[in-house]
């Protein structure tokens, strides 16, 4: 078989000039399915051994009773009904949906201001673009390090501006030592670190708005508000759905942030599902339990994953 | 929407804007103006809350501590070693694989055009723990080889998904034309194709790398042998509580932030393009 036969497949197939072994599996497998498959296997591969594999292992041995360097025992759904009734878990799922929907609806309000604004007639609007966008690819490491020095209690800074400089409180707060505030601080952090994605995606589909709709809507005596409302934010449905729900899979499982900032504490406050998993695995070694309180969420997690699929291959395909 | 906001009420919405533009910033840079600073204070400075917007003096200690007394350097090669192998590796095979699913026509494409972007929002909370088992079953765990081999799952999908939207930005009729001339479907991929998409490329790997360098969690996992450490990890296990720490911590926050930012800095077109093209496009 030549690589004749492969190139000019659909002349060859529309005219039926070509027979040979190749055609019929040509036309089992598609035109390129040779070059296809070549291309695609290396991922493919990599994929199941790195994705499906530990993921089904995953849903396996949350069915098991496990420790560190023993083999699985079978419980079937013993661990997750233990979870259920677990206030330790109760208050972790609690607090996922505090820092998640915290989170994601401040990033949503900011992200859409800073889009807002980076469309209409500014000037310096690339150099304003590319500095607020540096929260996003600077290492979530240092954002986490760089906060938890400024909300530091006694030698932070943000104690010192508050008290020392603009005398708004008459003593410093503990920002992620106490139960009151350190969820907030956290979700804070996560809310900088993640705004700007929000922005630069709203920004890019405001730029795909047709300028004609905004003049027809002025001319129509729309105000600003109006036009907001019945021109911009229909336009921007899709990608208001793909960044809202991609960043509520991300804020949901952030575990670096948290971790870093609190590891879940003071108490309990700051506890979210995926610090929660990790401790069960490495602190308390029941690698059981703890797949199984990283899969609790699964049915849900896998409804909002199969929305967003949708809604990014055909925003993709258009 | 430009000609419209003329006038007074255009002005007061200007000042708006460039206002909240403004306390943005200053929100955004920030962190890293405090970071910078404090990296270059005394320890006697940080301790007595004096010029606290200024080193004064200015001195470069933390930043010899942490070269000649910690395992910075290491940490760094380990990060620099596991981002760029898993960076090739993830371009390579994300590329070639974007390539077929967006343009080639086999059985079974559609499923794995939809699998990759499944694949893509899998969480590594969930990866985790099994992946650490597998990893401590073929004998890679404590190794950089675990984590070069662990990357591509999140590096890999992320890249395909992004290439796809980027090939199909890429008329098809320019790889028609090439095969008219003569050239194999692979002749055009390789001479037309790549070359067209190769800003799409400098964008899949510098996102695959930034993501490489700041990975935590598997890194947090696997490695346990200190030298093994990468930069994210080594990091926070500086966090002494104590300001004796904070010091060269953030001198080590610098030098992490460094590479990423510079990159960014100088491809910040092709990174802002990429973003929107493949990414997200709706």
């Amino acid at each position: 078989m030549s690589t004749r036969a492969a190139q000019l497949p659909a002349n060859a197939e529309l005219n039926g000039q070509v027979r040979g072994p190749g055609v019929g599996l040509r036309r089992v497998l598609g035109r390129d399915y040779r070059l296809g498959y070549l291309f695609v296997v290396p991922g493919a591969v990599l994929v199941l051994a790195l994705v499906a594999y530990p993921f089904c292992y995953a849903i396996y041995l949350s069915l098991t009773r496990k420790y560190v360097g023993v083999p699985p025992v079978f419980v079937g759904l013993e661990n997750y009904v233990k979870l259920t009734f677990d206030g330790f878990f109760q208050r972790a799922v609690v607090n996922s949906f505090i820092f998640t929907f915290g989170s994601v609806a401040v990033k949503t309000g900011l992200g859409m201001a800073m889009a807002l604004v980076l469309t209409s007639n500014i000037r310096f609007r690339g150099f304003f673009t590319g500095v607020l966008l540096i929260p996003w690819v600077a290492p979530t490491v240092v954002t986490a390090l760089n906060f938890l020095w400024i909300f530091d209690y006694s030698l932070g800074v943000l104690n010192y501006l508050l008290v020392r400089v603009f005398h708004l409180l008459p003593r410093g707060v503990g920002w992620l030592s106490e139960p009151g505030t350190a969820m907030a601080s956290v979700i804070a952090v996560n809310i900088w670190r993640g705004f700007p994605f929000f922005g630069i995606s709203f920004l890019a589909g405001m730029k795909g708005i047709p300028a004609e709709l905004y003049e027809a809507a002025a001319a129509d005596g729309a105000g600003p508000l109006q036009r907001f409302r019945y021109v911009t934010l229909p336009g921007l449905k899709n990608i208001v759905i793909i960044v809202l729900l991609l960043s509520t899979i991300w804020t949901f499982n952030d575990f670096q942030i948290v971790y870093i900032l609190t590891k879940g504490g003071p108490g309990g406050a700051t506890q979210v599902l995926p610090v929660f998993t990790y401790e069960m695995a490495f602190g308390a070694q029941r690698l059981g339990e703890a797949v199984a309180v990283a899969l609790y969420m699964l049915p849900a997690l896998a409804f909002v994953i199969i929305v967003l699929a949708r809604y990014m291959r055909r925003g993709q395909a258009k | 929407m430009n000609p419209l906001n003329k006038g007074l009420a255009g002005r007061v919405q200007a000042v708006g804007a460039y206002g909240f533009l403004v306390a943005l910033l200053v929100i955004v840079l920030f962190p890293f103006y405090w970071m910078t600073i404090t990296s270059l204070k005394s320890e006697d400075q940080m301790r007595s809350l004096l010029s606290m917007f200024w080193p004064s003096p200015v001195v470069l200690d933390n930043y010899r501590q942490l070269l000649t007394r910690t395992d910075f350097l290491a940490w760094f090669g380990n990060s620099a070693t596991v981002a760029i192998s898993s960076t090739l590796l993830a371009t390579a095979i994300g590329t070639l694989g974007a390539y077929a699913l967006a343009r080639l026509r086999f059985l079974g494409r559609a499923f794995m055009a939809s699998a990759v972007l499944i694949t893509y929002l899998v969480p590594p909370s969930i990866l985790f723990i099994p992946l650490y088992a597998q990893m401590r079953n073929l004998g890679l765990a404590d190794s950089l080889a675990g984590l070069i081999a662990a990357y591509p799952s999140f590096t890999v999908p992320f890249v395909t998904w992004l290439m796809m939207g980027y090939f199909e930005t890429i008329p098809e009729e320019l790889e028609e034309a090439a095969m008219i001339d003569g050239a194999t479907r692979f002749g055009a991929f390789r001479r037309v194709i790549l070359p067209l998409a190769a800003p799409g490329v400098l964008a899949g790997a510098l996102y695959a790398f930034t993501q490489a360098w700041n990975e935590f969690l598997y890194a947090l996992v696997f490695i346990t042998d200190v030298k093994l450490r990468t930069l994210p990890v080594g990091l926070s296990t500086f966090i002494t509580g104590d300001v004796y720490g904070w010091g060269y911590l953030m001198a080590g926050a610098v030098l992490t932030t460094l590479p990423v930012i510079a990159a960014y800095v100088y491809l910040q077109k092709y990174m802002v393009e990429g973003l929107t093209a493949g990414s997200v496009k709706g």
